[in-house]
């Protein structure tokens, strides 16, 4: 029986990388990439991993979907132009690469299957060391202490990709183009109720993150796909400037999870260990900020925000 | 303990579709988009080629995973901007028609 | 102290970034003052260390492998550390002249510059192969961000192919990453290669990473989206894209085939390796020769001068390592310098075609100068640090008697001469009719001699690690890869 649930999302996930990438109107292939994504939530779910399900969801399926769905949107605006289809050489012999690719992906995978050994020795000294940590969350414990720097580098990662992005638009480019607001009667009422409901559901995921599945990238997400509604409900607007508070949350998570590494170097500690469950939520929250920040300004593709409800 | 060989199986199919799909796509955001599902596939395999330990499977890949979807979404964001841009300033959403560029 | 020098590498140029992207303005220059000139002495501690004790290591938050990430320093890339530095800093010298660090964009300039020198130094640290994928995307997002920020058509279209195929290269390093794991149950890469042995699995893992790692290196044949990209970049990036950025990704190959798989790489991978060197060099230098444009010529010299990293594999001992070693030190800062100088001609010429660039020796007698000593050192003449690579590795190949080899690197070095003796013959030349460029909107004479200053400050760089080489040496033969040592 699960067995067979197993068998079945793996072939939505086959069935749906092939509707979002293969034929079809680019539309319809960006909603199926969505629908891809939260199967691949399901997908995580049924290999035991909520946190990831969560994430894939949120991240994956929803701000990556947001992003793609605004850059078509933008491409349309502009009227730029269809490129030509390929030759349909270049059509067979992709065919044969995608083919061979797949093949030698699964024969290698299965092999890595077959060979599996009695467990990874980073795993089970990861298992052993969680207990002293206080916290009851391996993947928190892993991305907070045991290989923090990891998290760190991904927190500037996503900074880069900010910067780059103004870059990329330039000066003279302060705002892309967002569609104009909806403003139907309901939409009003339902974003008074999901404003503060998002705040909430990322706090406590935040929170939950030290025990349970969540974690400061699920709450991040979450505040972002909240600042997204807001603005499509017209009422977060693109500013082309970025105000103090907003420059602030967007290095706030490299700042502070360096900061608190570099006292504790200072202190006489290692570099980057984390002195306790407070530095975890510390560096959690800041993290939550800045992931937040970050793609609510990229979905924007502006320098910053401005939260006037009237223009 | 999951079934291993079936996500292993749907992850190549997912990963070979991707390529094809990137080879074929004169769309770059369908290129783009063609990326990010590879990038799937390949979680799927770190998660699932690690060793069980206690009949779980290893957190520490889970981990990785969650730090790879993270920095997915950032390349990809910037990916987008990079495009949009691109369009406006050639009208063009394709690496295909280039044009030898001189100055 | 080598704790905190360690993590000046890395910390410093990272905040420093931070505060240039949320306190912009006035303050930038400091800021990046800040961020940068530190740098040397992190890096003096640090050598001291290594000079005293081999190697040195650091288990970041006191976890030290399998659980944890390790940072671990031997003489390579100490070495490395240092061409980066001076790269970020003397370049950086050049590049506050285009983008003042208070102005919008210089702020967007310096945070991805201060965030490129943060991610390479991290990644030259990294001894996890995991936290290394995490530091080559920072780097590649970096890049190309610093590639595209003047908005110049052909730049963000060589950016989009660029970015486009790092990430597939990304994707494959990690597939292999992936199976890594799976077979050794660790991420750390020295650790990695003591549980892994020549069987398929651990072999097809590091063919995958290596593919991902040749497309972002732009190895021939995947070295397709590296002209265009180095060649249409602003010139500050292009010097750091061509010295650093596409080097960091070989070093990785480096220690992929001779530390992770040191005992147990199979027969036919070094010389594999070694004839897509081999093809670099001979295709590169062919098509540097075929440019109509000065810095697409300097462009393919770039893959051409790749092509000669990878001969380590087929020289592998004692002698070819130094000898790769030495030639990515000496050809990073000779092509940053001629970056740099094609760069000025660019901004006073008003274009680098070389059909237009008749006489400009004389109104740019210093960047003339520059592109002929950097050029020296290119085609490995004495008493460059090129000739000193070249003449280790003639010497390598003829120890192993690889005839073949040692035509291709003879070869190599001719077609050098070809390529660079044409644009300095034509910068050189007296034009029948005087081509007035009114149109150019060039720079301030004094901007324009301090950018010729560092340039030439870079060459002669190059040129004096031909004739003190020692040093370097000695300590490179203190640190060698475990296959070659006696």
């Amino acid at each position: 029986m699960n067995l067979l649930i197993d068998v079945l999302i793996a072939i939505g996930l086959v069935v749906l990388a092939w509707q979002a990438l293969v034929g079809g109107s680019l539309f319809r292939g960006i909603v199926m990439f969505i629908v891809f994504g939260l199967t691949m939530a399901l997908a995580w779910a049924r290999l035991g991993s909520p946190d990831l399900a969560m994430a894939e969801a949120a991240i994956g399926a929803g701000v990556t979907g947001a992003l793609l769905m605004i850059a078509y949107w933008r491409l349309r605006a502009l009227g730029a132009s269809r490129p030509t289809p390929r030759s349909r050489l270049r059509a067979r012999l992709a065919l044969g690469v995608g083919v061979l690719s797949s093949v030698l992906v699964a024969m290698i995978g299965l092999a890595a299957v077959e060979a599996i050994g009695p467990g990874g020795e980073a795993g089970q000294a990861l298992a052993a060391a969680l207990p002293a940590t206080g916290l009851g969350n391996p993947i928190t414990g892993v991305l907070v202490i045991f290989r923090n720097l990891d998290t760190l580098l991904e927190v500037a990662v996503l900074l880069a990709a900010y910067v780059a992005s103004r870059a990329a638009l330039g000066d003279d480019k302060a705002a892309l183009p967002l569609p104009p607001a909806q403003d139907a009667p309901l939409v009003g009422a339902l974003v008074a109720v999901l404003a503060p409901l998002t705040v909430l559901v990322a706090i406590y995921l935040l929170k939950a993150g030290s025990q349970l599945p969540g974690g400061a990238f699920q709450a991040g997400a979450v505040l972002a796909a909240g600042g997204v509604l807001l603005m499509l409900a017209g009422r977060l607007h693109p500013a082309p400037l970025c105000g103090l508070g907003l420059r602030i949350a967007l290095v706030a998570g490299t700042v502070v999870f360096s900061g608190v590494g570099i006292i504790m170097l200072a202190l006489g500690q290692p570099l980057l260990a984390v002195p306790g469950t407070w530095a975890v939520y510390l560096i959690e929250t800041a993290m939550m900020v800045s992931i937040g920040a970050t793609l609510v300004l990229l979905f924007a593709g502006s320098a910053g925000l401005s939260g006037k409800a009237l223009r | 303990m999951s079934h291993a060989e079936v996500w292993v199986v749907a992850a190549a199919a997912v990963f070979g579709i991707g390529l094809y799909s990137l080879l074929i796509a004169a769309h770059l955001l369908r290129q783009l988009i063609a990326i990010k599902v590879m990038g799937s596939a390949i979680f799927l395999v770190l998660v699932v080629a690690a060793g069980p330990i206690d009949g779980a499977l290893d957190g520490l890949p889970k981990a990785l995973v969650l730090t790879g979807i993270v920095i997915a979404i950032s390349a990809i964001a910037f990916a987008l901007a990079l495009l949009v841009r691109l369009a406006e300033v050639t009208g063009s959403t394709s690496l295909e028609d280039d044009a030898d560029d001189d100055r | 102290m080598t704790a905190e020098a360690l993590t000046g590498l890395v910390f410093l140029p990272l905040l420093a970034a931070c505060a240039v992207a949320a306190l912009p303005g006035r303050l930038g220059g400091g800021f990046v003052l800040a961020g940068l000139a530190p740098l040397p002495l992190c890096l003096i501690v640090l050598t001291g260390a290594v000079v005293d004790t081999g190697t040195v290591s650091l288990a970041i938050a006191g976890f030290a492998s399998p659980l944890g990430i390790e940072w671990f320093v031997d003489p390579l890339a100490l070495i490395l550390l240092w061409l980066n530095t001076v790269i970020a800093l003397v370049v950086g010298l050049y590049a506050a002249r285009d983008y003042p660090p208070h102005s919008a964009r210089g702020g967007r300039f310096w945070a991805l510059w201060l965030l490129l020198t943060s991610a390479m130094n991290a990644l030259l640290l990294s001894a996890d192969l995991f936290n290394l994928f995490v530091t080559l995307e920072l780097v590649t997002v970096a890049a190309i961000g610093l590639l595209v920020i003047d908005g110049k058509p052909a730049a963000l279209r060589a950016g989009m192919r660029y970015l486009v195929l790092a990430l597939l290269g990304s994707l494959f390093y990690l597939l292999g990453v992936a199976l890594i794991y799976g077979q050794a149950g660790t991420l750390d890469l020295y650790q990695a290669g003591e549980r892994l042995g020549p069987e398929l699995l651990p072999v097809t893992a590091l063919v995958l990473m290596t593919v991902g790692l040749l497309v972002k290196s732009a190895v021939f044949p995947l070295h397709s989206w590296l002209p265009a990209a180095h060649g249409n970049a602003p010139g500050p990036v292009s010097a750091v894209l061509s010295a650093m950025v596409v080097k960091v990704s070989i070093y990785l190959i480096w220690r992929l085939w001779l530390w992770l798989a040191a005992d147990w790489q199979p027969d036919w991978a070094l010389p594999m390796l070694g004839l897509l060197g081999a093809g670099a060099i001979l295709y590169g230098s062919v098509l540097a020769f075929l440019q109509v444009r000065l810095k697409m010529m300097v462009a393919y010299s770039t893959v051409a001068q790749l092509g000669y990293l990878m001969l380590l594999f087929p020289l592998f001992g004692p002698l070819g390592f130094t000898a790769a070693t030495y030639h990515l030190l000496s050809h990073g800062l000779a092509k940053a310098a001629m970056f740099l100088a094609v760069s000025n001609i660019l901004a006073v010429m008003g274009t680098d075609r070389l059909d237009r660039l008749g006489g400009a020796d004389r109104r740019l007698p210093l960047d003339t100068l520059t592109l002929a000593l950097a050029g020296v050192s290119i085609l490995g003449l004495p008493p460059s640090g090129g000739f000193v690579s070249k003449w280790l590795m003639l010497q390598a190949a003829w120890a192993i008697e690889g005839w073949g080899w040692l035509i291709v690197i003879l070869a190599g070095g001719l077609l050098a001469a070809a390529y660079l003796f044409r644009p300095l013959a034509v910068l050189c030349a007296r034009p029948a009719t005087a081509r007035p460029a009114d149109d150019v909107r060039a720079p301030s004479p004094a901007g324009l001699r301090w950018g010729g200053i560092v340039a030439l400050m870079l060459a002669l760089a190059a040129l004096v690690a031909g004739l003190a080489p020692a040093p370097v040496l000695t300590l490179l033969e203190g640190g060698l890869p475990p296959g070659a040592r006696p």
